[in-house]
């Protein structure tokens, strides 16, 4: 019995086969998914998927924020964002986190700290999928 | 006596004017400046008179047009072949507005008792609004940048008429150098879509827009976009992205909505060899949803985070609908100056072979006057 799991992002299909696991941050704290899970609906955080595959490998996803159904073995995830941890240059992520923090300490007013706060939840997510250790 | 006979015989040709060059061959054949326009008295008539100034300069200028109408051809295919890529990546963007159109309509079943308040929807006193200004990065489209640009124009004369204060969010080049020449529109950023929009583009846009709603700076937040009509149609259009409405509908400025369950797509298409474009009013089979689902948190919460996927997919749909409407002028307008550039070289090629013949007449005449002088 495996997992089949969907993410989608508004431009296209991140990720569309069988797992055997996943690993979701939700705004309630992480939760993971095994075959025959009860059926709910979160909303998913800015932070990392992991993914076990059929072959017991581990996959990293940065995934910015959104949506998950789980039901029937089908997980579907709808994402503002979603980056594969290989498809992540680890040098411009950790610039981009850098610019991300340089913003913050600059934004003056509530308007710009809301973005500058958001660009750096995301900057250190992708910052994070492409440094995680892998088991 | 042969002279003779070839002037009669040129001048029951079609040209009357062509005694006129040939009197004045003896001057200087190569810089007639022909009074009256040659082509005028022939059968075909182009609207306009043609000035030409000799053999050479034609002979530049045809070339010139021909290298213009290479250059215009190949916008055209380069156009056609990115609007099917355009085409291509709102079809990839579907399954992502089902699902989540389909999962709005079941939470909103099951929250039909409960009155819920999420930020994104609140709805306040109108004093100030944002608007969304999408234009293209690149000029040689038509009327494409202008007809947006001037709907803006004219959304900001409205709002000053009602004493609402704006503010403008310019995204594209095009837009982005109008506004930046009239410092008297306040102008909140400046944003470029590139070639192609992703996630990340309306994701930047998205947050401009969100911390704007939600920090209360302003009460609405309007995209002024160019919608798809057909490959020679687009329609500029106004509509309200932010307070959205809890059920997801598309709202226009009048208050007219449209339940997102039958949002129309477009899809390009070729029908005997021709492109076209097929209007398809997507709607999504809502099936009963499962009661036993469970929500992991808050419905609010659940709420909380759905709306901004659906802002997000808003917007790139107006990113994706103004690049589709964008390319689409492109080819039409392209496809326009190559035929005018082939018109306008047959017509420079004919006054140039008839240029050419009456030089060759003049010689000719003199060469027979001279040798007739001399016996």
């Amino acid at each position: 019995m495996t997992l089949n799991l969907c993410v989608l992002t508004p431009n296209r299909i991140i990720w569309d086969s069988e797992v055997k696991e996943i690993i979701l941050s939700t705004n309630s704290g992480q939760i993971g998914v095994l075959p025959n899970h009860a059926p709910i609906a979160t909303a998913v955080d800015i932070g990392l998927l992991r993914i076990r595959l059929n072959n017991d490998q581990w996959l990293t996803v940065a995934l910015m924020g959104g949506f998950a159904r789980i039901g029937n073995n089908e997980i579907t995830i709808l994402g503002n964002d979603a980056e594969i941890s290989t498809d992540i240059d680890p040098q411009e992520a950790q610039q981009a986190l850098e610019i991300a923090e340089a913003n913050l300490s600059r934004a003056k007013g509530k308007r710009q700290a809301i973005e500058a706060n958001l660009a750096l939840r995301r900057a250190r997510t992708r910052v994070e999928a492409v440094n995680v250790i892998s088991y | 006596m042969s002279c003779s006979n070839l002037t009669t015989m040129w001048a029951s040709s079609n040209l009357p004017n062509l005694d006129h060059l040939s009197s004045r061959s003896f001057l200087s054949p190569s810089r007639l400046l022909s009074a009256a326009p040659a082509p005028a008295s022939s059968a075909r008539a182009p609207p306009s008179t043609v000035v030409h100034c000799g053999l050479r300069e034609l002979r530049d200028r045809i070339d010139s047009v021909k290298n213009t109408q290479k250059i215009t051809e190949a916008m055209k295919l380069v156009a056609a072949a990115k609007v099917r890529r355009a085409q291509e990546a709102v079809v990839s963007g579907r399954p992502f507005s089902e699902t989540l159109v389909e999962v709005l309509y079941n939470i909103n079943e099951q929250l039909q008792m409960e009155d819920v308040d999420v930020p994104l929807t609140r709805v306040r006193p109108v004093r100030k609004i944002a608007l969304v200004v999408v234009t293209g990065d690149r000029g040689l489209c038509g009327g494409f940048n202008n007809a947006i640009i001037k709907k803006a124009e004219q959304r900001i004369a409205e709002l000053k008429l009602l004493g609402i204060s704006f503010t403008v969010i310019s995204v594209g080049k095009k837009g982005n150098t109008y506004f930046q020449r009239r410092p008297y529109i306040p102008v909140d950023r400046f944003l470029e879509a590139g070639n192609l929009p992703t996630t990340k583009e309306a994701q930047a846009i998205a947050d401009d827009v969100f911390s704007l709603f939600i920090s209360e700076e302003v009460d609405k937040v309007e995209l002024l976009y160019t919608k798809f009509v057909s490959l020679v149609k687009s329609d500029p259009v106004i509509h309200t992205l932010l307070p959205l409405s809890p059920k997801g509908e598309i709202c226009d400025i009048n208050g007219v909505c449209v339940d997102a369950a039958e949002d129309e797509l477009f899809r390009l298409t070729t029908k005997e060899g021709k492109l076209t474009v097929e209007r398809e009013a997507v709607r999504t089979p809502t099936p009963s949803f499962s009661p036993i689902l469970q929500f992991e948190q808050d419905p609010v919460q659940i709420l909380d985070a759905l709306l901004p996927l659906y802002l997000n997919s808003q917007i790139l749909r107006a990113l994706q609908e103004s690049l589709a409407s964008e390319l689409a002028a492109r080819m039409t307008a392209m496809s326009n100056a190559t035929d005018n550039a082939v018109e306008l070289k047959k017509t420079l090629s004919m006054v140039y072979n008839r240029q050419r013949q009456a030089k060759i007449t003049g010689e000719i005449l003199e060469i027979v006057a001279g040798a007739d002088a001399l016996t």
